[in-house]
């Protein structure tokens, strides 16, 4: 059996963080040392894994909460998790897009005030063109 | 007037492919030059489905319009068809 601060630096997070996912019902120790400490078994290692994954790929605590309530149901499918998965996909993909109007917004802004960098902020363009408002705007659903 | 209907999913997903069975009989009980039925897959077409508003898996568009986020019931979708060749 493995201490918290084992199994965190096993996995490569911090005590706090795997203390975190227990208070959000990820995890749990498999048992309790005499001195009250909490003990982990393989189990929750790959639990750590996957839900350290799981977030990697973009997956917020509630949907990896979701993911793993999966594993515990039989009728549960891959078919499932593909589902989930392809919804982040395309989750992520509006955000790169949105990501990608900002920054041509951004690209604009750069450019009308590329020669004038030592003049006072009174004239500069950029806080002239944000007070205008004329830098195109994300959609209100793009913005992330 | 032809509607164009846009069945969206991806290849592989099975019950996407249940939905699709009972949507596409639904179709086919309306005359084939009024209603077009096109399958898009989401990771070929993924600027079209951003474009139209999808945020999942799956989803059914009319006429280039999301109207169904989540696929819909065959109920649902023929009520959707008769109200739309029905509209003056």
């Amino acid at each position: 059996m493995l201490t918290i601060g084992e199994i965190a630096s096993r996995v490569g997070v911090s005590a706090d963080t795997v203390r975190y996912y227990e208070k959000q019902g990820l995890l749990r120790p498999e048992k309790r040392s005499e001195g009250g400490y909490r003990l982990y078994g393989d189990n929750a290692i790959r639990r750590l894994q996957f839900i350290k994954q799981a977030q990697h790929c973009g997956f917020s605590l509630a949907e990896v909460a979701e993911l793993l309530k999966l594993q515990g149901e039989p009728e549960a499918r891959c078919d499932d998790v593909r589902h989930r998965a392809v919804a982040k996909k395309v989750e992520l993909e509006r955000k790169i897009r949105a990501l990608q109007t900002m920054s041509a917004a951004l690209n604009e802004l750069i450019e009308v005030c590329q020669v004038q960098e030592s003049r006072p902020l009174d004239f500069c363009p950029i806080v002239a063109a944000l007070e205008a408002g004329l830098v195109a705007p994300a959609a209100p659903e793009e913005m992330l | 007037m032809t509607i164009r209907l846009e069945f969206f999913a991806v290849p592989g997903c099975s019950r996407c492919a249940q939905a699709k069975t009972a949507l596409e009989k639904v179709v086919q009980d309306f005359d084939a030059t009024k209603v077009q039925w096109r399958e898009v897959d989401i990771l070929q077409e993924m600027d079209y489905a951003i474009e139209l508003g999808i945020v999942g898996a799956s989803a059914m568009a009319i006429d280039g319009e999301l109207v169904f986020p989540q696929l819909p019931g065959p109920q649902a979708l023929r009520a959707e068809l008769l109200n739309r060749l029905n509209r003056p």
